[in-house]
């Protein structure tokens, strides 16, 4: 656990007057507002930084206890016996790959260290000085896939703060796509609905398929003699194989398209993209005797 | 999928401590939908992520129901090109080897 410098954070020092650190919080709060910088982690993550840093700095009782102990944290007895007694946060977890969403509700171990988990009277940016709330928070949280997994409708169980959740990850989902889990967010106050669950989709591609949508594009080697007199080859296709015909005098770089090859569409069940596939002629590296013999004839024959 | 009208106007906003007024204007510069069923006016559940997001732009930042509108669509400008900059990533991926 690190030592927060909450002073810097605010761009400040320690002799920064109440009015000082709420101009330099209002200006930065505005800047980082995860309302003002969607879908940012990173803005996310820095507005809980000042959220932090305000909470403690605009409280006197706590600003002086900062003050006095707070690069020594770790000798005080005091924050040593808070730290023991604090509660273990809640968050995402999972069998693979979930990872934890940036709910706006958590403080650094730092600051719970100190202060506990609970937050003090000091007006923040969110919910403080509102009693009651409507509707519960929303959560995020990535979840990352195979692309082989996202090729068939499947569920996956997940565990959001203690509780498991099925959830159905509909074939076709794609990289970056956010689904919603309604009502399994924050709960709601004073009666009032849960929040949801956002899951962000990342997927991961190690297959030779390159994904845009719901068509595949891949590349298929063809040897010399079959692009120049035609012919037939297999390949895979991305759940089976399949049988191509190679037409005489087939160019570098040819592409064929084969309907309804590709990717599932979300959630149109039944429905395929296509495949498109990109000839790469084989060139020979080494050529026996025989067959250099062979070319050195059609060479006198003008090809 | 059909919308639900079912959160009375005056509950939400008692609820969030805001005047009926925050919610006319935005209503009145069409950010936000609401349906009168019997003189009273009620807010679609689907829509409270939102609403609350604006009322949020104007009790955390003091930003008038004029300057919430530019935002709003600003924030949508944003969300298309980041949809827009994703599908570009993921199309120029095809060519990377």
């Amino acid at each position: 656990m690190e030592y927060v410098d909450y002073y810097k954070i605010l761009g400040l020092d320690n002799k920064a007057t109440q009015a000082d650190i709420k101009k330099a919080y209002r200006k930065l709060a505005r800047k980082h507002h995860p309302d003002l910088n969607p879908n940012d982690a990173e803005a996310e993550k820095r507005f809980k930084q000042i959220n932090e840093a305000n909470e403690v700095l605009s409280d006197p009782e706590k600003r002086k206890k900062y003050d006095q102990y707070g690069k020594d944290w770790q000798h005080a007895d005091e924050f040593e016996k808070a730290r023991q007694s604090r509660n273990s946060s809640g968050g995402y977890s999972t069998g693979g790959g979930f990872n934890e969403g940036y709910a706006d509700s958590d403080f650094s171990d730092f600051f719970e260290s100190m202060f506990g988990g609970n937050r003090g009277g000091a007006g923040g940016f969110r919910s403080s000085g509102r009693s009651v709330k409507f509707r519960g928070q929303d959560f995020n949280a990535s979840l990352e896939i195979d692309m082989k997994d996202a090729f068939k409708t499947h569920k996956q169980t997940l565990t959001v703060n203690g509780k498991n959740i099925r959830i159905t990850i509909p074939a076709g989902i794609e990289d970056g796509q956010t689904i919603k889990i309604s009502g399994h967010g924050g709960p709601g106050a004073n009666g009032g609905p849960n929040g949801d669950l956002f899951i962000t989709f990342s997927i991961r591609n190690t297959t030779h398929f390159k994904r845009e949508g719901a068509n595949l594009y891949k590349d298929v080697e063809v040897p010399l003699t079959t692009a120049v007199l035609g012919g037939s080859l297999t390949t895979e296709t991305f759940d089976s194989k399949v049988k191509l015909t190679i037409k005489p005098h087939t160019q570098q770089d040819t592409q064929v398209k084969l309907k309804g090859k590709g990717f599932p569409v979300y959630k149109r069940d039944g429905s395929f993209g296509d495949l498109f596939i990109t000839y790469k002629i084989k060139m020979p590296q080494h050529l026996t005797a025989e067959q250099k013999h062979l070319f050195e004839e059609l060479r006198k024959a003008n090809l | 999928m059909t919308t639900s009208y079912n959160i009375k106007v005056s509950t939400f906003c008692n609820s969030h401590g805001i005047a009926t007024s925050l919610l006319d204007s935005l209503v009145e510069y069409e950010l936000v939908h609401i349906r009168v069923i019997e003189s009273e006016p009620y807010l679609a559940q689907e829509e409270l992520p939102k609403v609350e997001k604006l009322i949020r732009l104007h009790q955390d930042m003091g930003i008038n129901p004029e300057g919430i509108q530019a935002i709003d669509h600003l924030l949508n400008r944003v969300i298309d090109l980041q949809k827009e900059v994703h599908n570009l990533k993921s199309r120029l991926n095809r060519y990377d080897s």
